[in-house]
Parts: structure tokens; sequence; C-alpha cells
């Protein structure tokens, strides 16, 4: 019997029987974990080191046997499992399946983003942030297209690395125009996305895309490349003219039987969101600006009589050092990494702008719970029932309320490039990083170009 | 009637409370045959291009040609050669599974019109990952006679597909653009182009 069906039946009978079927009900509905338990046997994977156990425990969530498979139904929380899983693949050089599933994840994204219901903010004001359909934040949009680029270059797919160049194009527009503090995530996605242009002979969007990359970090490695496609295109911005100054004025043409290696690193993780349980004096001094009057004075009341102490909220933690240094040779010659990107410093800047909002949300459900156990204790006259009733109002709306700690946590903390031109023929990388090494030889044909890549996500 | 006002009060909160809470538990998924579901081949699934879209822009090109001054060239010079070569992808979608599926189709209305002789491309692999490679890192247009000379095909079709993505608010638009070309192998000229268009999107109703 569903629980759902149980309050009809009650209703058959007297009201005093009815309460144990009903508070039965609701726990019934309610015992969901947060979005971090779930994906913690994963995450503790990873810190070992056992990136297809992480597998294994994503294929369990998304009810798969292999990572070969992508569920019929992808609702919920399988688009986080999806993304995350598809991290976890690129770290083992599995780059089609991540490919695939960062693209199933990313027409997933795009469509929860526009199905946001009057019905998700009424589950949210009453139960829990984790009840509606999640919305990526706009570090984590950039970065599925930044990722996959990284999938078709290593496998040599100029065709596939455009269409996400192009896909992360119009979100870098849509954040520009919205959110403009948090493009800078998409500086190595930019990088990507020119390098790709630049080997499609395509020099007007490479430059565009460099200069886009440029706005957000510094990049030595594209001197020479700048100054190439400046001669054969007319783009120009002050970025690039400080590019085309630092470029040496005697520097020799390219040889024509030389060619490129692009390596591109991620390593660490960026912090998982969790629970945390503040004060309720505290909470209401965190989200002050971002409570209604009416709101606060409510809280102010309940918190002086004693009815609401503590509020629960998810936090994104500090991040943790991460105390790797990549190493880079191509054939034994140390190259040094370029531009790093701190994905996890971004992740949470971005997380704190929105943390005022997320313990308002809080104070607000708990505000919520407290007047429901009053509604109830009232509707039902009072007295016993109407005591256990409202306690049982107020304990079930409590054990909805999970925090909602949905986030894309397998992203690596840091993303680094590294680029060299070498002659044609063979040549052997080696990439070491958080106690991984990947060694990898290359053939390059005359004006050839490879793509290595090592994701360690620890 | 004090105790039924009351005994609907709590009934009423009870079966909203757990209405609220137990919303989204029935989830019920099964396969279906597009015979069996009308308009399931019409709805649109995202702001990829579907069967039914291709096929609009494909039909809406061909007509042209069908009716353009090259066809009449064709039927005067007794059944040329003519190939398929694969159009072009610059859209910010993965289409490009869709649009290797296409080339058949096309080959299929050139079949049926009559007057030209139809050589795929389909039993030269190495010429066809050749011609692909050459798109995936830049185009060169003085590949066309040598691959011309290869395939033995006096005239080549041809074309790409582009796209305007935009995304504003709660909206996102993809405006699909399909050329089609008839191209001289010898020359480089082209003998015939058209754009056909559909536009795809994401609205919040």
């Amino acid at each position: 019997m569903l629980p759902c069906e149980l309050p009809a039946r009650s209703s058959e009978r007297a009201g005093g029987r009815a309460v144990p079927l009903w508070l039965l009900s609701l726990f019934l509905c309610v015992g969901c974990a947060s979005y971090s338990d779930k994906v913690r046997d994963a995450r503790s994977a990873l810190d070992a080191g056992r990136p297809r156990d992480a597998i294994a425990t994503f294929n369990k969530r998304l009810g798969v046997e292999t990572e070969k498979e992508v569920p019929d139904d992808i609702h919920g929380e399988k688009v986080l499992y999806l993304l995350e899983r598809s991290v976890a693949l690129q770290s083992v050089s599995d780059y089609a399946l991540s490919s695939r599933d960062l693209e199933i994840a990313d027409k997933q994204v795009e469509v929860l983003d526009f199905t946001h219901s009057t019905l998700d903010d009424i589950s949210k004001f009453m139960f829990s942030d984790d009840s509606g359909p999640y919305q990526s934040p706009a570090y984590e949009k950039l970065m599925i297209n930044t990722l996959n680029m990284i999938n078709y270059l290593v496998r040599g797919d100029l065709n596939g690395s455009r269409v996400e160049a192009r896909r992360l194009a119009t979100m870098q527009q849509f954040i520009n125009d919205s959110d403009p503090k948090h493009a800078g995530v998409g500086a190595t996605g930019s990088y990507l996305a020119g390098f790709t242009f630049e080997k499609s002979r395509e020099p007007s969007e490479a430059l565009h895309f460099y200069d886009e990359a440029l706005q957000h970090n510094t990049y030595a490695t594209l001197i020479d490349p700048v100054a190439q496609l400046a001669k054969l295109d007319s783009y120009r911005t002050e970025k690039i003219k400080q590019m085309l100054a630092s470029a040496p004025k005697d520097a020799p043409e390219i040889p024509a039987d030389s060619g490129e290696i692009l390596i591109v690193l991620g390593y660490g993780r960026v912090p998982a969101k969790i629970a945390e349980r503040i004060p309720i004096g505290l909470a209401l001094t965190l989200a002050s600006s971002d409570l209604s009057p009416g709101n606060r004075a409510q809280a102010d009341r309940l918190a002086a009589q004693g009815l609401v102490t503590w509020i629960n909220f998810p936090t994104l933690p500090k991040p943790g050092p991460v105390r790797s240094v990549p190493t880079i040779q191509v054939d034994q010659r140390q190259i040094a990494p370029d531009g790093t990107v701190q994905v996890d410093a971004l992740a949470v800047d971005a997380w704190r702008e929105t943390k005022g909002k997320m313990i308002a949300s809080a104070i607000t459900r708990v505000i919520t719970r407290v007047v429901a156990g009053e509604v109830t204790k009232k509707a039902t006259g009072g007295g016993t029932f109407g005591f256990l009733a409202s306690l049982g109002a107020q304990v079930a709306l409590t054990a909805t309320d999970t925090p909602d700690t949905r986030s894309w946590s397998t992203l690596p903390a840091r993303l680094a490039v590294a680029r060299v031109r070498v002659p044609a023929g063979k040549h052997v990388i080696d990439v070491s990083v958080s106690g991984e090494r990947k060694q990898q030889t290359v053939e390059l044909k005359p004006g050839g170009w490879a793509v290595v890549n090592l994701t360690v996500l620890r | 009637m004090a105790f039924k006002a009351t005994s609907m009060s709590r009934n009423v909160l009870i079966a909203s409370t757990l209405g609220l809470l137990c919303m989204g538990c029935a989830h019920h998924t099964r396969a279906v045959r597009g015979d069996d579901e009308p308009g399931l081949d019409s709805a649109a699934m995202s702001t990829g291009l579907d069967r039914r879209d291709l096929q609009r822009m494909l039909n809406e090109n061909m007509e042209k040609m069908r009716t353009s001054a090259v066809v009449q060239r064709w039927m005067n010079e007794n059944r040329p050669a003519v190939s398929v070569l694969p159009l072009k992808n610059e859209t910010s979608e993965h289409i490009d599974g869709p649009l290797q599926a296409l080339i058949s189709d096309v080959e299929t209305k050139l079949i049926e019109w009559g007057g030209v002789r139809v050589i795929s491309l389909e039993n030269q692999q190495d010429l066809l990952n050749e011609i692909r490679r050459q798109y995936s890192e830049g185009f060169d247009q003085s590949n066309i006679a040598h691959w011309g000379k290869q395939i033995g095909s006096r005239y080549f079709v041809t074309g790409k597909v582009y796209t305007t993505d935009e995304r504003v608010g709660v909206q996102r638009r993809v405006q699909y653009y399909m050329f089609m070309q008839v191209i001289d192998v010898e020359t480089g000229e082209i003998l015939f182009q058209n754009k056909s268009n559909v536009t795809k999107a994401i609205v919040r109703d």
C-alpha cells in the first residue's frame, strides 16, 4: 500500500485511530538522505585513488550495471550522477563515454533551468531546498563544455570540439550578460575553444576565444599563437594588442615541419556541499539582508519563545589547499603549466553570494513548520490529540527538510594547460600530478597537433 | 456539527500535506512505438534537430534544386556522374550522425529524378575519411577537383548546417540554416545554392 493512499482510508474512521496511520505515512514519505550522503562513498573512493570504484557507485545510483549504460529515464538527481560519472570516466581516460554522459547531462541541465515551477517554489518553501529541480550554477554550466572539449581534443576530433566551443560561447554570452562575476571559470574553456578553431584554420574565431581567455587569465603560451593568428585576421582588442606587443619582434617563422602538443591537466576536487547547523541568532544575522521584514519579525518572536533554536542549511566549505604541483615533461624536457584556473575558489565565491538567500530560505521553512504545527493543533481541537498531531506535523516537516547539498562534486579543483612546439615525429609526454603518472607517445605530422590529458580527482 | 467541521479541516490539512509530501512518488515509464502513439514523432524533445526538422529542410532544398537550372543542365548532359559529399556541421549541436544519414536521402532523391548517375562514396571509405578530416581541419576548395577525379564525378552535391544560438532569460532559441550546393568539380563553380531554415527553442509556458 502506498503511503499516499492512507489518508483516504483513515478519514473513514474515528479521528483518534487516524493519527498513527497518517503519522506513519508521513514518515514513509520522507527519510531521504541528502545528496552529499549519497555520493560520499564515491568521493571516498576518489580520495583513495580508486576512480573505478567511484564509477561503480555512480552506476548504482543511476540504476545501471556498467558505465556503458545510461538510464532510460534521466530525472531528478540522475542528471548530477551523470555529471559526476563523466569526470570520473575522464580520469580513467574513457573519453568517449565521458563525452556521452556530458552531452546527455548538458541537455538535461538546460531543460531543468527552464523547468522551475510554482509547485517547486511551494515545495522549497514548505519542505526542503532540494525538493525542486537542480539548478546548476554558472561555473558548472561552463565546465560541462570545457571538459567535453578535452574529451574531443584528446581524440583528435575538431568537429566535436567545435560544437562544444559554440555551446560554450552561447553559455558565456548568457553568463556575461546575467552573472559576469562568474565568467572567469570559463578561461580554460575559452583557451581550448581558441585552440580548436586555430587548428580548424578559422583565425577569427580563434582570436575571439583567445581574447575571452585572456580577459580572465594570463597565458604566456598564447603569445606565439596570437601573433601568428593576427597575421591572418584583423580582430584586435586591448588584450590581443598587449600580447602582440609582448611577442618578440625578430621571432623566427614557425618551421613547417613542426607540430604542437597541448597538455591539459585537471587535479584536486572542488569541495562538496555539506549540511551545517547554526544557531538561529547567527542565522538571522547572516541572512539579515535576505529576509523580509515580516519573516524577520516572526523569526525573532519564535526565537525569543524558544520555539526555534537551530537552522539547517547547506554550505560549501572553504577549499582545502591543493598541494600537488604538476610536473610535465616532453622528451624529458621540463614544461611549465600555464594559466592555472582555481575552479574550487571560483565555486566557493559563487556559493558565498547565495549563502544569505539559502539561510533565509531555511529560516522561512522553520517558521512554516512552527506555524503548521500551531495550525494543526488548532484544527484538531487541542488536547492530547492536538498536541500529538502538531508534533507529528512539525517532526515530519523537519524530517523532510534535507539541506540542498546537490552540486557537481567531482569537478577538478584546478585546470591547467601546457603547450609546446616540437619537430614533427614521435614524442614522449610524461605527466605527473597528485601521485598519478601518465606516459604517452604521440606522433605528429608536419603542422600536426596532439592533446594529452591527465585528470586526477584527489 | 462542530466535530464534523474539525474533522473535515483536519482531513483536508492531512491530505494536502501528504499530497505535497508524496508528489513525485508515482513515476511510471514504458517503451512505446511511434505508430501507436499519435504525435510522438512530431513533438520537439530538445533544441537539437530531429528527423522531422532534417527532412523538412532537406525536402525544401531538394525541391528548389529539382526546378533549378542545374537539373536542366544535367538532363542535357546524358546522365553525368554526381556524388553527394557529407554535409558540414557548423552548429552548436552534435548532429553529425543525422547529417550523415541525409547523404543517403539526397542520393535517393537524385536517383528518383533520373538524369544522373549517382556514385556513392560509401564504397570509398579512405577517401570519405580524408574528406571528413579535411572538413574537420579546415576545408581547402582546391581539393574539390582532386576528389572529383578520384571518384570519377562531374558534380558534387554538398552543404552545411549553421546555427544562431541564443539564450536570454528563461528561453533558449536555436535557429538552424541548411545550405545546399551543387559544385562543378572541374571549375569549382557553385551552380546551385539554396537555404532552408528551422527554429527550435525551449520556452516556458
